[in-house]
């Protein structure tokens, strides 16, 4: 039981220490990973998060949106982002990530597949900050 | 060209085309100040390196750090009070929704060094700067044998009196006040708070950051905390302004009026 305790006191001080705005858990459930493909609508380049709009089209042909939260400007660029260059509104796209733990359309990103092909991790991975 | 030279030529070049600290570690030698000290200057990362340069160096570094023996022992648990320990409880059954830096408050010490966020040294003759990208935030470490001062009012990052002990850097603070977390959630501390960093230039590519925390109030035993700093010389300090557009906090209280696990 000890170690057990011990076991779990390094594990939770680890994934906090990684933390780096707030903890993923607070709003993100990560056992609920999500990829979801669609056109950039919106940007918001700004810390502590950037966040992008994703239209996603049903087979029916309804638009759902939905709003993705990543790393802020200085931690991107150190990704290989580039503001205006990388995400464009109107670029198709594919997020995967995890979801928000109430709010149905809203996202943890953790990368971005690009049309070319080309993957940039665009947050950190579940159960660090979410910054 | 005479042999020597050349030798040597061969060595600089052998020397700058290993990764990052790979074997380097004993063979180059740190660079100095004039007045014979190790002078630390320099942008420097550590905490989370995959966060902020990636999976791919991140794992370069660790191969590095495999090759040439270097190793960090591993985080050490915080040991609370009962009290204290009840306090941090309630802090992660609220999965850390109240953490200072959610609010975008100022890290103290040593949280704001172990951010995945970079942070420049400027060593001077008689005071040494840190200038962290966090929040701008900024400390200047007096090195010319002065005390704490008599009038210090608590602050995010406290007071700091610096001293050389050998090689070693020894920072002294105090004078903070109960508004941060040390380390992750609910790692709090009182003003009774008192830091001495240890920073140790070990080779030209690195600095052990050795600290020991000690509150009387609410620690059950000093904490201990290890990590090492990696030079980045391609680097530069950018702007992370996290007030700007933190809507985490209009999400933590939507989150307590619909969460029942969060109204503890």
């Amino acid at each position: 039981m000890k170690h057990l305790l011990l076991g779990t006191s390094v594990l939770v001080l680890c994934a906090a220490q990684l933390s780096a705005h707030h903890s993923f858990a607070a709003e993100y459930d990560g056992m609920q990973p999500i990829t979801v493909s669609g056109t950039v609508a919106k940007i918001e380049w700004t810390n502590p998060h950037i966040h992008f709009f994703v239209d996603v089209k049903s087979e029916a042909g309804a638009v759902t949106q939905w709003k993705f939260e990543g790393y802020p400007p200085n931690m991107l660029v150190r990704q290989g982002w580039k503001r205006d260059v990388t995400l464009r509104i109107g670029d198709t796209i594919t997020v995967s990530g995890w979801k928000a733990r109430f709010d149905p359309n809203l996202g943890a990103a953790r990368e971005v597949t690009f049309a070319s092909g080309e993957k940039l991790n665009a947050g950190p991975p579940a159960g660090t900050g979410g910054r | 060209m005479t042999r020597i030279a050349v030798l040597t030529a061969i060595a600089v070049l052998l020397n700058g085309s290993m990764p990052l600290g790979q074997a380097r570690a004993g063979q180059t030698k740190i660079p100095r100040a004039a007045d014979g000290r190790p002078d630390l200057s320099g942008v420097w990362i550590t905490g989370a390196l995959s966060l902020l340069i990636g999976d791919k160096e991140a794992r370069a570094i660790a191969d590095a750090d495999r090759a040439a023996g270097r190793t960090v022992a591993p985080p050490e648990p915080l040991s609370y009070k009962p009290e204290a320990e009840a306090k941090r409880q309630y802090y992660l059954s609220r999965r850390g929704i109240d953490d200072p830096m959610a609010r975008c408050f100022l890290s103290g010490v040593p949280r704001i060094t172990t951010r995945p966020l970079p942070f420049q040294i400027i060593q001077m003759k008689d005071q040494i700067l840190f200038l962290y990208e966090a929040h701008h935030a900024f400390r200047i470490v007096p090195t010319d044998g002065r005390k704490h001062p008599d009038d210090i009012e608590p602050s995010f990052l406290g007071d700091s009196a610096g001293h050389w002990e050998g090689d070693t850097l020894v920072v002294d603070v105090i004078g903070f006040n109960e508004k941060t977390w040390l380390a992750g959630v609910g790692t709090i501390h009182s003003e009774k708070l008192h830091v001495v960093e240890r920073y140790t230039r070990d080779t030209a590519d690195t600095v052990r950051y050795d600290v020991t925390v000690e509150d009387p109030e609410v620690l059950a035993k000093p904490w201990h905390e290890h990590e090492i700093f990696r030079l980045r010389p391609n680097e530069r300090l950018r702007e992370y302004e996290c007030i700007e557009n933190n809507e985490d906090l209009l999400r933590f209280e939507k989150l307590l009026e619909i969460d029942p696990a969060l109204r503890k």
